[in-house]
């Protein structure tokens, strides 16, 4: 560890945590703060919206079904952000003081997941756009007289916007690891799994580096299809493929919720064990562990197309398998690991330390409800039901967003160095599950009725689940109500105590004995340089520099006419052969950046390269818009030059790719490619 | 009419909830243990070799559970012969079902697509017990097979977000007695 902060008595943690915990910097703690803080703000809004929602589906009040699907739809897309936000500030939180991420990095991820947050709610409140914040394609183009384009374009431009800020998080923390650790294969822990090493990074890094990588496959997927239905929004030539967008917007969408969990589990593995008083390693386990997790969490999404026969059977098996293999890590490292730790060690019990301790068990139960109903036959039976609604607000509520306010509390109580009565959390907590199992509870016996769910108006005979369901939510409503409560006095006192000090004064005079308030100096932990700890060029070897020239040979096959003239026939091939183009550029672009003379002549510029990687591929896409180029090809010239600027977007996302580092470089352009790809697929 | 239990549904909600029990039970007890203090080469002595078994148990029963459910996929194949063919298109806010009645006992092949946007075709027995469902997209022919037995009136309810009225988008199909 590189880290040069010491530890910090305190009366929160474990006396032994002492031992391998630093004291937090003041960036971290900023940071941290202002995620969770945000983040928060956001769920508990959003909170407000499903409490109405549920007492709509009540008939307790009335609201219409257009007003319903806006609130379902910002309950939906509001509630991912929100606790997106704060387990990145977590995340963060915890893999700082090992990694040195960029905070400009991080609060341009900031802006850019706060104005999508802004951008949805424009869209939903005041534009009226209600197809859920899965918009599931065609959806969005049939409002049947409910919303205007304006209104679908903002919710696809805060998609963006969300999509993003996250791809900027991930870069940095992808490029960050492995430029610290020495590549993604030692990031990942595999020399150490294979007996190679004798060290592997710490548990939060190679959590973070899975995150990374199933995070930014999952943005280009969603940013291909959103650029796509974006074009489509204006272009009314434009088909969407349904099952082709339907697969593409789950892996974005389902994906982007499954990582929510995934960010915190990294996160877990630092705070509880400062509670425990027992490090967390990374052991062989782990990193077996881990490694399945990459691969599950990138193929699990597709069990939401399980009821879509034309989807291939194969698809669906694996699928299925991925579905149930997500479970054994979670259940073998993760949750039997932190039950480990917590078994025997004294466990200090504090507001914080309970929150993170319950949430295990809401991500236990949640998760089984979720591996039944990801069993094919199952969810024939299942799918689309409350049962559905019931698993994933079993482990968002009582776990992703118990696990959000138990970061803040854990950053309050460490710079309050108190937690709240005993009684107070007990109480607090108490409501919290009673409220929250009760809640999921009544969505559980609804999925076994077959009531389905999205209804803003229930079947006949349900009236009395959705009434208890309402009764349970805002039971949970009054428990978050006075977690918030609790936390206040944390947060005064958490203020005071870093600002001032009570310093003993005797007065010489009289002798008499006062305590005075004085203003505390900064005890700042000196901070870390940031760094970019750049791990060579995508293409360092004479081997791979020709491959990459091979590529562009191969990719030069996209300008021959009579391959030009073929692709005429129909749009999807059309968008296929543009997309060459553009291989060819990214191609081109990774060759000269990595050759060494260029590339001290590009300089550093990883802002520069993190700018071409995602603005360079999200222009292209959009210039494949008919409606753009359409207009181009009724002369030769232009049409040429058209094909030329493809090239040309390539080689400037090729080239940005090469400022990145080895790794992320070569992700980058591998993304870049693949949404080219992906957008032809999806559109027609 | 209004829903009910279904058996298969009722015996995985037991499932799940007996599942959830012990879980609550396991954390409940950890919970308390917490409290006390044991060493940590116990801990881990006896937690890696329960971890093991751990492990192993969740692989053998996903061998399992993963093996039996491909033998029970609901995916129609083979042809249409010996089959009813009843087309069924879905559109904002409506199902249409040709023909929209068959004998009992009928080996039905419902062949579901769409007009508009992506629909859920949830279908209903008469007794209101959710039997199935397969989606209705836009370009494409979902195909259902199911044998009817039971006679009377059975229910359509859509499963997937199509718009304003998406609670409201339901069908009859009839089942008459031989």
């Amino acid at each position: 560890m590189d880290v040069t902060a010491a530890p910090a008595p305190s009366q929160i943690l474990h006396p032994r945590a002492a031992g391998f915990t630093l004291q937090p910097r003041a960036v971290e703690r900023r940071v941290g703060l202002l995620y969770a803080g945000s983040g928060l703000a956001l769920v508990l809004l959003m909170g407000v919206l499903g409490l109405l929602m549920r007492l709509t589906q009540a008939t307790v009040i009335g609201l219409s079904p257009a007003w319903f699907y806006r609130l379902l739809t910002l309950h939906g897309a509001g509630m991912i952000t929100g606790v997106l936000l704060v387990m990145m500030g977590a995340l963060w939180y915890v893999l700082h003081p090992a990694v040195p991420l960029r905070v400009g990095r991080m609060l341009a991820a900031y802006s850019l997941v706060v104005a999508g947050a802004l951008c949805a709610l424009v869209a939903t409140l005041v534009g009226g756009f209600g197809a859920g914040w899965t918009f599931l394609p065609p959806l969005p183009f049939y409002p049947a007289g409910q919303w205007s384009t304006w209104s679908e374009s903002v919710f696809f431009v805060g998609n963006l916007l969300v999509g993003a800020g996250f791809t900027v998080y991930c870069f940095d923390v992808l490029e960050q690891t492995t430029g610290r650790y020495g590549g993604l294969a030692r990031t990942l822990g595999w020399g150490f799994l294979r007996g190679r090493e004798e060290t592997a990074p710490p548990p939060q890094a190679i959590a973070a580096t899975v995150v990374a990588i199933d995070g930014l496959l999952s943005m280009a997927a969603g940013t291909a299809i959103v650029v796509g239905l974006l074009g489509r929004t204006y272009d009314h030539t434009v088909g969407v493929d349904a099952l082709v967008a339907k697969n593409l917007v789950y892996f974005f969408g389902h994906s982007i919720a499954n990582l929510v969990i995934y960010l915190a589990a990294g996160a877990i593995y630092v705070l509880i064990p400062r509670y425990a008083g027992r490090p967390y390693e990374t052991s062989k386990v782990f990193v077996a562990g881990w490694a399945g997790s990459l691969v599950f969490i990138a193929t699990a999404y597709s069990h939401h197309l399980y009821m879509d026969f034309v989807q291939p059977t194969w698809a669906q098996v694996i699928s299925e398998v991925a579905s149930y293999g997500a479970l054994v890590p979670v259940a073998v490292v993760t949750i039997y690991s932190m039950a480990m730790l917590v078994w025997g060690s004294r466990y200090r019990w504090t507001l914080a330390s309970l929150l993170l301790y319950v949430g295990l068990a809401g991500w236990a139960i949640g998760g089984i409800g979720a591996v039944i109903d990801s069993l094919i036959p199952i969810n024939f039976r299942f799918h689309n039901t409350d049962w559905v609604v019931a698993h994933f607000h079993t482990y968002l509520i009582l776990c992703v967003v118990v696990w959000c306010f138990a970061f803040l509390a854990h950053l309050l109580e460490r710079d309050a160095d108190r937690t709240v009565p005993v009684a107070g959390r007990v109480w607090t907590v108490g409501l919290i599950l009673v409220g929250g199992y009760g809640l999921t509870g009544t969505w559980f016996l609804a999925g076994v009725l077959g009531v389905p769910r999205r209804y803003a108006i229930q079947p006949p005979g349900t009236a009395g689940y959705s009434l208890a369901g309402a009764i349970f939510a805002l039971l949970l409503a009054v428990g978050f109500g006075s977690l918030c409560l609790q936390l206040v006095p944390l947060a005064r006192a958490a203020w005071e105590r870093r600002h001032y000090a009570l310093v003993a004064y005797t007065e010489a005079w009289t002798g008499s004995r006062y305590l005075l308030r004085v203003s505390r100096p900064a005890e700042e932990p000196p901070a870390a340089a940031e760094t970019t700890l750049r791990a060579g060029l995508p293409l360092a070897s004479p081997a791979q520099l020709a491959l990459g020239v091979a590529a562009c040979v191969v990719g030069l096959a996209a300008f021959f006419p009579p391959i030009v003239e073929a692709s005429e026939t129909s749009v999807r091939y059309h968008h296929l052969d543009h997309a060459g183009q553009f291989v060819l550029g990214v191609a081109l672009g990774l060759v000269l950046g990595s050759l060494p003379a260029v590339s001290r002549r590009l300089g550093e510029r990883p802002a520069a390269g993190l700018t071409a990687v995602i603005g360079a591929p999200t222009l292209m896409l959009l210039v494949m818009v008919p409606r753009f180029y359409e207009p181009l090809e009724r002369h030769p010239a232009e049409h040429a030059l058209y094909h030329v600027a493809m090239a040309m977007l390539g080689l400037v996302a090729g080239a940005g790719a090469t400022r990145l580092g080895r790794v992320s470089g070569r992700l980058a352009a591998l993304l870049a490619v693949g949404m080219a790809v992906m957008f032809a697929a999806a559109m027609q | 009419m209004s829903l009910h239990y279904g058996e298969p549904q009722v015996a995985i909600g037991a499932l799940f909830a007996a599942s959830a029990v012990l879980l609550a039970a396991a954390f409940v007890l950890i919970g308390i243990e917490a409290g006390s203090e044991t060493s940590v080469e116990r801990v881990q002595r006896v937690g890696y070799w329960l971890r093991k078994r751990w492990l192993a148990a969740l692989l053998a029963l996903g061998v399992v559970v993963v093996g039996v459910s491909l033998f029970d996929l609901p995916y129609g194949g083979g042809g249409a012969a010996g089959r009813t063919l009843v087309k069924v298109t879905g559109g904002q806010f409506f199902w249409s079902l040709v023909p929209d009645s068959v004998a009992a006992g009928a080996r039905v092949r419902f062949d579901v697509t769409s007009i508009d946007v992506n629909h859920g075709f949830g279908l209903y027995d008469p007794r209101g017990h959710l039997i199935g469902s397969v989606q209705a997209m836009p370009g494409y022919h979902n195909t259902l097979d199911l044998t009817l037995d039971e006679p009377g009136t059975y229910r359509i309810r859509c499963l997937e977000l199509c718009g304003v009225n998406h609670s409201t988008m339901e069908a009859t199909f009839q089942v008459r007695s031989r």
